[in-house]
């Protein structure tokens, strides 16, 4: 596998309306793949939240045109890696969050690991999780 | 991609149904939580009806939350209805976050609306 290529890659305003976007392109993706409702399910809602997060958090100022975030998936024999990244502020705790502060917990417990980088103003955030795709049973995670 | 749509039912014996098609996030979760709060503050108990929802995630359940909320604050009735025909991404939202023993849940709509309409925010 050619880890520069990705199946499906997108890049969309961080705007609310484009997170249905980016949940419907995964599922189209994992309905062409040997999943189970389950695992769909999670990927769908494990991504949700990480755009979610990017639309939610990750600009603070307002959106200018570099105010995006995108969406790669990479499905391999067994498993489905995404990468969900926005070139904003990084992952910080915020008090003052409109949420319920669910999304990362969320993403942890539906996908089969998941891990963070980046954090700052600079580099943005990165979410890349993976899933199992023969996974029938229970919730993914892990530490 | 199905419809989003928040459709409030003409209220039965006084309950005003909230019935929620489709999927729903981050982007259509500001119109459920007016469509609730408005609601509530006039003190009409509230079901939502989640059967036809395809999609939701923890944006809505925020919004689910914040209306039960109300509804205890106004001594006001509160139900969700997710039944065996709901689908199964929706029940699985409540089961990863464990939060099915916090909202009275019910499988239909008319065991919602009796609950709500005696003031049953105990599921």
């Amino acid at each position: 596998m050619d880890d520069d290529v990705f199946d499906v890659w997108l890049r969309v305003p961080a705007r609310p309306e484009n997170v249905a976007l980016a949940r419907q392109a995964l599922a189209g993706l994992c309905e062409a793949l040997p999943t189970s409702p389950k695992v769909l399910a999670d990927v769908k809602l494990a991504v949700t939240e990480a755009c979610t997060n990017c639309v939610v958090h990750a600009y603070p100022n307002g959106l200018g045109e570099d105010a995006v975030f995108e969406v790669e998936a990479d499905p391999g024999e067994n498993e489905l890696l995404v990468i969900v990244r926005d070139y904003g502020r990084g992952i910080s705790p915020n008090t003052e969050s409109p949420g319920l502060g669910l999304g990362l917990p969320l993403i942890a417990a539906l996908s089969r690991t998941v891990e963070f980088r980046g954090g700052t103003a600079v580099s943005g955030t990165e979410v890349i999780m993976s899933f199992g795709l023969d996974d029938d049973l229970g919730d993914g995670n892990r530490g | 991609m199905n419809t989003q749509q928040i459709v409030v039912d003409t209220a039965e014996n006084g309950v005003s149904v909230v019935v929620v098609h489709g999927e729903h996030d981050v982007y259509t979760a500001p119109s459920l939580r007016e469509q609730l709060s408005s609601l509530l503050e006039d003190g009409n108990p509230v079901v939502v009806d989640l059967t036809p929802a395809t999609f939701i995630d923890s944006s809505i359940l925020g919004v689910l939350l914040g209306g039960l909320r109300r509804a205890r604050e106004h001594e006001s009735g509160f139900a969700l209805v997710i039944g065996e025909a709901s689908e199964p991404t929706v029940r699985r939202i409540f089961e990863v976050t464990g939060l099915f023993p916090v909202f009275p849940v019910f499988a239909s709509r008319e065991e919602a609306v009796s609950a709500a309409r005696a003031n049953g925010t105990n599921g």
